[in-house]
């Protein structure tokens, strides 16, 4: 309620100032049209293409180690899972259209991954990963497991019988598929619909695209890379539910890829690329809102410096209790939320459609 | 947060205070004033006069019972002695609850005010969640493995979480742990153990200070107790549930959190703890007006609380299903069906009545279920939106307070 009493406000204040400034010059209309195109044509496909050719590689040096099963293969098929799994931060935002229809995030990494339902479903066989219960065995989490679940790197290469060789091949299978439709499905029909959605109503595509990088932001970025490993949102600190436990030192650049990836977004940079296009943060300038975004780029930056001074942020919850550093970085990174959640889409007029989850 | 929840509770504190002292002026010489602690600690010789582990118990019952409901390898058999346990019987994990002689389901639908004399209703509503347990077990586990689809039993996923639904899309576990809110917790508390029907009966023995036998306290305080037992009885601190309100329980204590949650809710929490303590304070005192002063507020926010929970997620579903959430949209009405079936043991405050009988309960839920033959997948905005409306209706909230 009140949330949407804020809104109101701001937008009789905004009308009521236009009305009375009748001398100076109204700011000029954004064009969302051209913003959204910029970002299906320079940041979302080729992200996805991007992403879409590394599991590429990863079926490739998976292939050598299905061959043979040894620690050079090991080595090489570890690479490139790290290599896909930087990727795929660039992609996991955009959770609209075709991802939202299929689940991709969830169905892609969801963690911390269920170690047992993973053995079982090895002995058993039999596995259906279409099923919602097998999110938590699959995808990149299931991979951290099987590739460094053991102190002993011998010890995970003798693991890797016939039947667990199957299993990460069919991980690898399912992964591909799921990208391989949301990719299509952005190339033939969906890249036009979305591009052409151009209004501003709940439904529009601005509106949902920004609905879901907050929700994305706050719930994946914020919260489960960083918030609920350092015990924000419960009574302890819980380690086990990083990304990336198993390997132990990559949560960190995993995390900061994310946010990278947030950042440009934001600015509206091309996919590998410094040029950049139309955007929100663009689009706050058209609404003469020059500071805001200042302020938003200023504090993505000040997480990552706060970021950057961490230890493997499984060191950091395996040393430190309470992990201040760890919490300072996390509180830098929430004041990020109200300058995007409140700020930013009140200037835009664009209605919060998500709320905190009920948690059962 | 916490730091933010004591200035209010100070200045509660504060005007409670001055409202006592300013209604000393009319009663001083009517009777003992009423001695209200500050948190819910009574004593008599030196020793706690405070007893309701019956309340817990059944608490903890309940808790394993809905775990139970998860579980596909257990029948209804199990599941069943589970809510009718008998003393001695090994149905739970915890050992001490299978040694109580206490049961959930004897206590379902068992309120002197609304059932002594209904022994018709009582056995339909233990019949409705008997078939809930049967439901899941006979249609839903053997296909805990498959996809669901529109009539079809089966997973669904919502968000990060996956969902077990029937062919109508409902969680036969919500529908039985939100029921049961009403059911056991709600109808114990507002039509028993707070009712002057009940408590009268005991005046004599609570003005001589008679105790029950072998035990510190007099019938009137336990039974006071048992109705503050149902709503706090497994908080951490017993005496002041407040700080982790909402965190005990799956049930009432839950949901009273929850509704503290909404900004247009605030301090109900408070409410409700204010008006227990005061109560029980009032039965020390022998002050029955007080106490039955207390009871009525009572009657009047905890049947809030299940008002607003039923419009809230009726409202969260419909917004889950226009995106095209069917996950999340079933899990919402699969708990806003249980609110809905807990609405019937609500009760108006100074009346005889809940906010809703169960007639009309009965028919708000063959309108949210018939739709098309599928149940929740036919359901249309248009129906969540006039059962929202049915139900802010009867409360003094509007559906856009409770809907978000």
């Amino acid at each position: 309620m009140k949330k949407l009493l804020a809104l109101n406000v701001v937008v009789f204040f905004i009308f009521a100032c236009s009305s009375s400034d009748d001398s100076d010059p109204t700011p000029a209309a954004f064009d969302r049209g051209v913003m959204l195109a910029n970002w299906a044509d320079n940041i979302i496909i080729p992200s996805y293409e991007a992403f879409s050719l590394s599991l590429d590689d990863l079926e490739a040096a998976f292939g050598n180690f299905n061959t043979t099963t040894d620690q050079t293969n090991l080595d090489a098929l570890r690479a490139a899972w790290l290599e896909a799994y930087m990727a795929w931060q660039y992609v996991s935002m955009f959770e609209t259209g075709p991802a939202e229809t299929i689940g991709y995030r969830s169905q892609m990494n969801t963690y911390p991954t269920d170690v047992q339902l993973i053995l079982d479903n090895i002995t058993n066989g039999g596995y259906d990963f279409a099923l919602p219960s097998n999110r938590d065995s699959k995808g990149f989490p299931a991979l951290d497991y099987l590739l460094y679940g053991s102190d002993s790197d011998t010890a995970i290469v003798d693991a890797f019988d016939t039947a667990r060789l199957a299993y990460v091949q069919d991980i690898i299978d399912d992964m591909q598929a799921n990208t391989d439709q949301v990719l299509s499905e952005w190339n033939t029909t969906y890249r036009d619909a979305f591009v052409n959605d151009d209004g501003s109503s709940a439904s529009a595509s601005t509106d949902r695209m920004v609905n879901d990088l907050i929700f994305y932001y706050e719930k994946f970025l914020r919260a489960g890379k960083i918030g609920i490993p350092a015990g924000v949102f419960s009574s302890t600190q819980e380690p086990t539910t990083l990304e990336a436990y198993y390997n132990g030192e990559v949560s960190n650049e995993l995390f900061q890829e994310g946010l990278q990836a947030v950042q440009d977004f934001f600015n509206g940079k091309h996919f590998g690329s410094s040029t950049t296009g139309e955007s929100l943060s663009s689009y706050l300038a058209t609404l003469e809102q020059q500071s805001l975004r200042d302020d938003i780029n200023a504090q993505l930056t000040t997480s990552r410096t706060a970021i950057e001074s961490l230890d493997f942020f499984r060191v950091e919850l395996e040393t430190n209790n309470p992990a201040v550093d760890m919490l300072a970085a996390y509180d830098e990174l929430q004041k990020v939320v109200p300058l995007l959640k409140v700020d930013m889409v009140s200037a835009m007029s664009i209605r919060i459609d998500f709320v905190d989850a009920d948690g059962d | 947060m916490r730091k933010c929840f004591f200035i209010p509770m100070a200045l509660i504190a504060t005007v409670a205070i001055s409202s006592c002292s300013s209604d000393d002026d009319t009663i001083a010489d009517q009777g003992p004033q009423i001695d209200n602690p500050v948190t819910f600690v009574f004593e008599r010789n030196g020793e706690s006069s405070v007893n309701f582990s019956g309340q817990t118990t059944r608490v903890l019952m309940a808790e394993e019972i809905i775990d139970a409901l998860k579980d596909n390898s257990l029948d209804a058999d199990t599941i069943n002695a589970m809510f009718a346990h008998v003393e001695g019987a090994d149905d739970f994990s915890d050992l001490e609850l299978n040694a109580s002689d206490k049961s959930v389901r004897s206590k379902t639908a068992a309120s002197n005010d609304f059932f002594s004399n209904n022994a018709t209703d009582q056995a339909l509503i233990r019949a409705d969640f008997e078939g809930w347990i049967q439901t899941q077990v006979d249609e839903v586990y053997p296909r805990w493995g498959e996809l669901a689809s529109a009539g079809v039993a089966g997973q669904i996923a919502d968000g990060a979480s996956t969902r077990y639904i029937t062919g109508k899309g409902l969680e036969m576990n919500q529908v039985f742990n939100k029921s049961l809110i009403g059911g056991l917790m709600v109808d114990q508390i507002l039509n028993n153990y707070i009712s002057s029907n009940v408590l009268d009966n005991f005046e004599a023995a609570n003005d001589s200070e008679t105790l029950v036998d072998g035990k510190n306290y007099t019938d009137m305080e336990h039974d006071w107790d048992e109705a503050y037992g149902y709503a706090f009885g497994t908080a951490q601190d017993l005496a002041d549930p407040r700080p982790t309100i909402g965190d005990d329980d799956s049930f009432l204590n839950k949901y009273i959190g929850r509704v503290e949650g909404d900004e247009d809710f605030a301090g109900i929490a408070d409410d409700i703890y204010q008006a227990y303590k005061l109560g029980r304070a009032a039965i020390v005192a022998k002050d029955y007006t007080v106490r039955n002063q207390q009871a009525e507020i009572l009657r009047e926010l905890i049947s809030e609380v299940i008002g607003v929970r039923a419009v809230y997620y009726l409202q969260q579903g419909k917004a889950a299903l226009e995106q095209d959430d069917l996950g999340g949209g079933f899990h919402d009405l699969s708990e806003g069906y249980g609110f809905i079936y807990s609405l019937q043991f609500t009760r108006q405050p100074n009346s005889e009545a809940p906010y809703f009988t169960k007639a009309e309960v009965d028919a708000m839920l063959a309108d949210l279920m018939d739709d098309g033959e599928n149940g929740l997948w036919d359901v249309t905005s248009e129906t969540l939106d006039a059962l929202s409306n049915t139900i802010a209706a009867e409360f003094d909230f509007t559906v856009a307070q409770a809907g978000n």
